[in-house]
């Protein structure tokens, strides 16, 4: 199949949700949403129930405002607005991590604001590394499992979990592969984001195959030539208008450090020895992001090396309004990368963003100053 | 070789006609927000001036609010790149700029060359841009161009917010109420637009010489409420509004002359 035929596809998916919700829920396969940043999507898969992300919808906030402040990130508040529009019907559970303050209070106001779909939570320890941290996410892991038994009737098996990890892995080298090959391939940040966006509405094994055969096309098909190479990094980049705006100015994202995007595959579960225990370990390695506790900040140095060694002229942060836990790590970030001679932007978004105009200035200065 | 800059704003649409780079032959503000006839109008305007017709134009270089929209000209260019290149023209040895426009405030840095190194823009808020002023003006029956003279009376600066124009509003409401000269708060407004604007340019550092431009540059209660926050002197020119035309009309220069 050829690369627009591929990216159409996906595209496809992307921007339909609920028709993947339906098809699953048609297949006799039971849906369980997965809220930001990391949920044990080996285990739900291993029991043959589909996780599907949920990571909110750009879109005008009202129920939710009943039970969230309005100083608090909108990517939560619209995982319940839609959940309260009843946008979700027909998922048997909602998992929810507990790694930041409002995801913990996403997870407390959907018990009591959305009716017929329970809210699983998944408590990681703040000291995921060390044996009793690891010890901590198995037991967590444990009653995510019981918790995802009595919502959907669905059993456990290590056997079932071993070959879904196997899966997964491949999967994550998949969308590893892909983001490298995207670096240098002619495909836009539009097209891009569609093939991680993808990912979040489809079962691992359908969509890798659908990468597998992208990524041979893209390898083989024309290069990016004469854009901006930046990478970028956030929570989400998912807005079409913002995306919009990168191809209009020729913006090319070379890498990403994006919580939706990369961040998700960069780490591997052990495919040897007890398969629990290799996901609590596999959660023990991962690294580099806002949202895992690190007193040292290497995300900082990791964005920087990541930004040289995939040849980018900036780093284009686009931070989610109200993220607090993003915006920490911002200013070691903007310094990092000062000293390394690497433009750097910061642009404010979030999921009620209708006006683009002051991010289409800002980027287009960005690339006029490049 | 006659060049074309016209600068959208939000709420002026500015041009500027040079000739040959250098030599400006006309200029023009007009007072309408974006999506009005308000560039027909700056452009009839700055044509009649320079007496030279639309077809003697080189090039013409849109920038601002709504340069995406304007189908007459020939680049697109943000302002933030036009009132480098316009404060460079004017201010050479100029490495700090400070614009603020009707609805947003930027600050660009500088090199040797005039060019833009690294910029800052506000958030999306009122606060500490043009729009303030408007608002806090009208509050207290002023026109625009009086709150420099009444800040310049003041015996006492007013604490204003510089959070939030809403909250702001309130605060002034609250203080004329309870008996604040008016002088005294129109440099509290001053100062709170200094303030919120200050802390957008020490994010990009400064380095002198310092320059305003942009409307908001031509009150003098912001441009002494600015220097005392930054602790520099500020220049500004007469024609600050201006800039992001005039670096338009430069930027269509550069391209003609590159173009050959």
């Amino acid at each position: 199949m050829a690369v627009n035929e591929l990216l159409a596809q996906l595209h496809e998916i992307a921007t339909s949700p609920k028709k993947q919700l339906d098809k699953y829920l048609a297949e006799g396969k039971p849906v369980v949403l997965v809220a930001p940043v990391y949920t044990p999507n080996e285990i739900i898969h291993s029991m043959g129930i589909v996780p599907m992300g949920a990571w909110g919808a750009d879109m005008e906030l009202n129920e939710a405002k009943k039970y969230f402040p309005a100083f608090i990130s909108s990517i939560v508040q619209s995982i319940l607005e839609l959940g309260m529009k009843g946008e979700y019907e027909g998922v048997s559970a909602l998992i929810v991590p507990s790694l930041c303050d409002s995801l913990m209070c996403l997870g407390q106001n959907w018990k009591y604001a959305v009716k017929g779909i329970p809210y699983i939570p998944m408590s990681y320890p703040q000291n995921r590394k060390p044996a009793y941290g690891i010890k901590f996410t198995r037991a967590m892991y444990r009653r995510v499992i019981n918790d995802l038994t009595v919502a959907t009737g669905k059993h456990y098996s290590d056997y079932a979990l071993k070959d879904s990890i196997k899966i997964y892995n491949e999967h994550n080298a998949v969308m590893r592969e892909f983001a490298e090959i995207a670096s240098t391939a002619d495909i836009s940040a539009a097209a891009r984001n569609d093939v991680f966006k993808s990912a979040w509405f489809m079962l691992p094994e359908e969509h890798t195959a659908i990468v597998k055969q992208l990524n041979e096309e893209l390898k083989a098909g024309p290069k990016a030539e004469g854009k901006v190479r930046v990478l970028v990094s956030g929570v989400l980049a998912d807005s079409p208008s913002l995306l919009k705006i990168f191809d209009d100015n020729d913006i090319k994202v070379v890498f990403d450090d994006v919580a939706h995007e990369s961040r998700q595959y960069r780490t591997d579960a052990p495919e040897e020895g007890d398969p629990l225990q290799a996901m609590a370990i596999k959660f023990a390695n991962m690294d580099n992001c806002s949202f895992l506790y690190d007193k040292d900040k290497k995300r900082v140095d990791y964005i920087v090396e990541q930004a040289k060694a995939h040849d980018a002229r900036g780093v284009i942060v686009l931070m989610t309004k109200f993220c607090d836990t993003e915006e920490f790590d911002y200013v070691p970030i903007k310094r990092a990368c000062d000293a390394a001679g690497l433009l750097n932007l910061n642009i404010e978004v979030d999921r009620q963003m209708v006006n683009y105009e002051q991010a289409g200035t800002m980027i287009q200065a960005f690339k006029e100053m490049v | 070789m006659y060049t074309l800059g016209i600068d959208i704003g939000s709420t002026t649409s500015k041009a500027v006609i040079l000739k040959d780079g250098e030599e400006m032959l006309a200029s023009s503000i007009v007072i309408a927000t974006v999506g009005t006839d308000g560039v027909t109008q700056v452009i009839r305007n700055v044509l009649d001036e320079s007496g030279i017709k639309e077809e003697e134009i080189g090039c013409t270089v849109a920038t601002g609010y709504g340069r995406q929209t304007y189908e007459g000209a020939d680049y697109q260019v943000s302002e933030l790149s036009c009132h480098a290149l316009g404060i460079h023209h004017v201010f050479p040895g100029a490495r700090t700029v400070i614009d603020i426009g009707g609805q947003d405030a930027k600050v660009l840095s500088l090199n040797e060359q005039g060019r833009m190194v690294n910029f800052v823009m506000n958030d999306k808020c009122a606060a500490g841009t043009g729009r303030f002023l408007d608002v806090m003006a009208n509050i207290l029956k002023l026109d625009i161009s009086e709150l420099e003279t009444e800040a310049a009376k003041a015996e006492k600066v007013a604490s204003i917010s510089s959070t939030c124009t809403v909250f702001a509003e309130s605060e002034v409401i609250s203080q004329l109420a309870s008996g604040t000269a008016i002088p005294d708060l129109v440099a509290g407004i001053c100062q709170s637009v200094a303030v919120r604007v200050a802390s957008l340019a020490k994010r990009v550092g400064i380095r002198a010489d310092v320059c305003m431009s942009g409307g908001v540059a031509k009150n003098g209660g912001v441009r002494e409420a600015m220097a005392r926050e930054l602790g520099v002197e500020i220049l500004h020119d007469e024609n600050a509004q201006l800039m992001g035309a005039l670096g338009a009309a430069l930027y269509g220069w550069d391209k003609v002359k590159s173009v050959g």
